[in-house]
């Protein structure tokens, strides 16, 4: 091991941690407005939901990778879009991959959603009802209150999913901290150091978020008895 | 005692094929304690939940103080006006569930406060007040910041009670308030019932407890198979029943207890 390597590694590899920090925020913000309006579909209408349910059955049920090849590589084959005024926009290879983590995200956080909006029990729904709660009301102070309870432990593991997910922007040239990575390794071709260094960072920004998630979950139930345990006598 | 605070005439309600309420007229006066008793499947339970329109009626009216609905047909849509007169009727009840029903992400303090502050959007400083008072009442102000998962179930239901007088209701409705719990914590809730009869208080009272039904109402129904079979002061309907299927029913329930 050398270590005067290993020490000018750290600052070059995390050169490209605001890129991926951004690609993870970026793509959450957007996928959750995106799961947000598949719920909404879904709550719409029969036709609404049998294309939220196609949507999240093409987007969970193929790779990632393959997605972002598909939006990166596939709008160049034709010339009307490279002839239109997105073609500027989906040339860079930034935007295309962050809109492949954001449409793959969606599709996984409108399930969490979908899950936690079913889970306040029925009676805390009826006892909104017979308070003359309007249904607005309802959502805001019951329903959404305990959605987020609920879903929170699931949505914590899809942020550190996604996070680990933007390395593959790197397949697009971009220059994210895997990007640095393997931009390190073909000209040292000290695969082990480079690499490793890298895991441990992603290591270290999951073991962050996974804290922060658990302290808001200890924090919105402080009593820690989880919801279904309740006990009715 | 004269003027009714609720009426129901003529409710009809089917689930598929079951008919389980053929024409129900009942009226509570202002501060009278009515108790509806009855077996399983006898409707009793539907019939309490159609007054708040938990469960919408088939045909019939509902109405509570000077607001009514009508319904015609099963399964009707409810008009733009039914809806708030559906809204001012609700606002006017006190309905206490079998199994509590408290929302769990609240206190118990911030589940009386709820429909007072939310719903009638009254100061918060009064809502405070007066929901401390009512634990206070149901005697749970130690316990007021607890979740309704740190409450044993009369606990729960004490508060749900709270919870039910906050909107200063003109009637009480309880659905077998004390089914759901375990017999040494009975008491305490019906304690609780006991003096809210004795104020003076409008309720309709589903139950199994035939004795406290006894006790604490002014009159008795018994109901079976969706119609009300026998009606009239507790004496007469738990002692000296006309219906002999009351006779019965009465007999064997309160020889249990």
């Amino acid at each position: 091991m050398d270590i005067h390597f290993l020490l000018g590694l750290i600052p070059t590899l995390l050169s490209g941690l605001p890129l991926t920090l951004e690609l993870t925020v970026f793509s959450l913000l957007g996928g959750g407005v995106i799961a947000l309006l598949l719920n909404g579909l879904r709550a719409g209408s029969i036709v609404g939901a049998r294309v939220a349910d196609f949507y999240v059955f093409l987007f969970r049920g193929s790779p990632l990778l393959l997605q972002i090849f598909l939006i990166y590589y596939a709008p160049g084959q034709f010339s009307f879009i490279r002839h239109s005024f997105v073609w500027p926009f989906l040339r860079e290879p930034y935007v295309c991959a962050l809109l492949a983590l954001m449409l793959n995200d969606a599709a996984y956080t409108s399930e969490i959603i979908r899950a936690g909006l079913r889970a306040a029990p029925r009676g805390a729904i009826e006892a909104a009802v017979v308070g003359g709660m309007s249904p607005l009301t309802r959502l805001r102070r019951v329903i959404l209150p305990l959605a987020f309870r609920q879903a929170l432990p699931a949505y914590g593991i899809e942020i550190t999913g996604m996070l680990k997910s933007t390395s593959l922007a790197s397949v697009v040239t971009l220059m994210d901290v895997t990007g640095i990575a393997s931009a390190e390794v073909s000209q040292t071709y000290r695969a082990i150091e480079v690499f490793l260094t890298a895991a441990v960072i992603y290591l270290v920004l999951v073991t962050l978020v996974t804290y922060g998630v658990q302290r808001l979950e200890g924090w919105l139930s402080p009593t820690r008895t989880p919801l279904s345990a309740r006990s009715a006598a | 005692m004269t003027e009714a605070a609720i009426r129901l005439s003529g409710i009809h309600k089917s689930f598929g094929a079951h008919h389980v309420l053929r024409g129900i007229d009942l009226q509570a006066r202002n501060g009278e304690v009515i108790s509806i008793i009855g077996g399983s499947g006898s409707g009793k339970s539907t019939l309490l939940r159609c007054v708040p329109l938990l469960e919408q009626p088939d045909s019939g009216q509902i109405a509570v103080g000077d607001d009514s609905i009508s319904l015609g047909e099963p399964g009707q849509r409810l008009t733009g006006r039914d809806r708030q007169a559906m809204r001012r009727l609700r606002s006017q009840l006190g309905f206490v569930f079998q199994n509590f029903n408290l929302w769990p992400h609240m206190t118990a303090l911030q589940n009386v406060m709820e429909l007072p502050l939310h719903v009638q959007k009254r100061p918060r400083a009064e809502c405070r007040e007066e929901a401390e008072a009512l634990l206070e009442r149901v005697g749970l102000t130690a316990r007021r910041d607890a979740w309704p998962s740190q409450l044993s179930g009369g606990q729960q239901q004490r508060v749900a009670i709270a919870r039910a007088l906050a909107v200063r209701p003109r009637a009480l409705l309880f659905d077998e308030p004390t089914s759901a719990l375990d017999p040494e914590l009975v008491g305490e809730v019906l304690t609780v019932i006991r003096a809210l009869a004795e104020e003076g208080r409008t309720m309709v009272l589903v139950t199994h407890e035939m004795g406290f039904a006894r006790h604490v109402s002014h009159r008795a129904i018994y109901l079976h198979d969706g119609r009300i079979e026998e009606e009239g002061p507790p004496e007469q309907v738990f002692d000296n029943p006309l219906s002999e299927r009351c006779r019965r029913f009465v007999s064997h329930h309160l020889s249990r207890n």
